[in-house]
């Protein structure tokens, strides 16, 4: 049971024949690019702002009454995709804005903001605040304290958050899927109309790369942890 | 004492302004469409009764099937993972916890396409059988229930196998050699001390599980052929085909609010089992 569940990280491919020709092709067709480059946008875009606005929301909600009301981020988590997405797509239509690239930006910031705050919170809530008050003592604004140090002590986090969302804006469907409207597709959402209409090899190259795409990425993450593990030690 | 500056006040108060944002995303994007929906679905609720018909109850039954059984089977598949990793596993522990979580951070689209390969009329499972003549013909595999049913499971172990992991880690393993000195088998320590201490991590993967697969969409319709209607199937329906968005906002509702009994009676379940 055990191998079974982790070793199907197998690779999709055909053994009829060793070919790198499907990798050429994917590399060339344009659909994939594109639809590369906008996944790329949407969860680059995503990751800076919601790792922004949520840094915003932490560092300087301490001093007002907003601290309290960051439970409410985590309802994102507890809520199924669809009813997100159904919501997303209602509120977008009422609002008159054209679905596409912004809306999807806007949806997956909504998303890595559920990552990103507790997250970020935990991690604040760790640092030793005497750090802070030394440097306000000391004669710094709260902005330079933050910029100087309470922002690289929270460096991992912040790291694992921006990978976290990113990961999570690269492969999300669901909300994509009701939100992406008819001009922006993203990678998976190209994958599941190309399964769809019928599979071709370079589905398989696709799959493929993300599979090592993903690893690549876990390992960074996890070597991250390790990283930091022999820091705290 | 100086009056304050314009300037002064600003920096003051700019804190305020500052962490706002991300508050006023969430409840512009997230509390604020939903409670739109919410209220929306209420209000049309006279005008479209027939939404509470039967078919609709059997797709809301069938995605609450489809989230319960592969609940109980990621944790029929996770526990003894996490068990072993958590309890057993002295060395290369962080290997297999990336081995293991591979499958969390890609794409389930990718995941559910590798399967399409495994369980083809000449895929793995396929050739592997005919290869040890144990079957002549290839078995009918894809687009049936039990693919929907495998993807479904692989997907999601990763989801509830974290959570068991975690607590079953932080387990203070003096309990168990206390009880094993008190002379318990290991199947009696298995039952009376570290079940009912993992109840907690089972409740949050169960619910991890539980609440994204009723609302699945993806999955069902690749690997059942996209006979079947499931809620994720049909919310997308009414919004993207038949653009019946008064119809679609009801039914989520109606969906989200059997979501919201089921969790609820998950939780009280768990809640009953309190140590």
């Amino acid at each position: 049971m055990i191998t079974f569940s982790f070793n199907k990280s197998s690779i999709p491919t055909h053994w009829v024949g060793f070919t790198t020709q499907w990798y050429e092709e994917m590399i060339f067709s344009v659909d994939i690019i594109s639809a590369l480059k906008t996944s790329l946008i949407v969860a680059g875009s995503s990751v800076v702002l919601s790792v922004f606005m949520g840094l915003c929301a932490i560092l300087y909600g301490v001093r007002t009454f907003v601290e309290r009301l960051l439970v409410l981020f985590y309802a994102t988590l507890a809520t199924p995709d669809i009813v997100i997405a159904v919501g997303l797509v209602s509120f977008f239509a009422f609002v008159s804005i054209p679905l596409g690239i912004v809306t999807l930006i806007a949806g997956h910031t909504l998303l890595g903001l559920g990552y990103v705050m507790p997250i970020l919170q935990t991690r604040f809530a760790e640092l030793d605040k005497r750090y802070t008050e030394a440097s306000m003592d000391l004669g710094a604004t709260y902005t330079q304290t933050c910029w100087h140090i309470v922002l690289p002590l929270m460096m991992p986090a912040i790291i694992a958050a921006s990978l976290i969302v990113f990961v999570i804006s690269l492969d999300d469907f669901l909300i994509s899927f009701f939100v992406a409207g008819p001009h922006a597709q993203t990678l998976p959402l190209y994958i599941f109309a190309t399964i769809r209409a019928g599979a071709t090899p370079t589905i398989n190259a696709l799959s493929t790369v993300l599979l090592g795409a993903s690893s690549l990425i876990v390992l960074i993450f996890a070597l991250l942890q390790v990283r930091k593990k022999i820091e705290v030690v | 004492m100086k009056k304050p500056t314009l300037g002064a006040v600003v920096r003051e108060e700019s804190s305020l302004f500052v962490a706002l944002p991300a508050l006023v995303w969430q409840l512009l994007l997230f509390y604020l469409p939903i409670g739109f929906v919410i209220g929306m679905s209420i209000s049309y609720v006279p005008y479209y009764t027939n939404i509470f018909n039967l078919l609709h109850f059997k797709i809301i039954g069938r995605s609450l099937m489809l989230a319960l059984i592969t609940s109980i089977l990621c944790l029929a598949c996770a526990y003894p993972v996490a068990y072993y990793l958590a309890l057993q596993i002295k060395r290369y522990k962080n290997i297999w916890l990336f081995f293991l979580m591979l499958p969390f951070w890609t794409s389930f689209l990718v995941l559910a396409y590798a399967w399409f390969f495994v369980l083809d009329n000449y895929g793995l499972i396929n050739m592997l059988l005919m290869k040890l003549h144990i079957i002549k013909q290839p078995l009918y595999l894809l687009n049936t229930p039990f693919a929907v049913y495998m993807v479904m499971l692989y997907c999601y172990v990763p989801f509830m196998i974290l959570p068991i992991y975690t607590v079953l880690e932080k387990l203070d393993k003096r309990l168990l050699e206390a009880s094993r000195d008190l002379g318990a088998t290991k199947w009696q320590t298995w039952t009376n001390v570290t079940l009912p201490l993992s109840y907690p991590g089972i409740r949050t993967g169960f619910l991890l599980v539980f609440v994204p697969s009723f609302g699945e969409l993806a999955i069902p319709v690749l690997m059942g052929g996209g006979r079947n209607f499931y809620v994720g199937n049909l919310i997308s329906y009414y919004y993207l085909v038949a653009q019946d968005s008064m119809a679609g906002a009801i039914f989520t509702c109606l969906s989200g609010v059997v979501l919201l009994v089921a969790t609820l009676f998950v939780n009280w379940w768990f809640a009953r089992q309190r140590v």
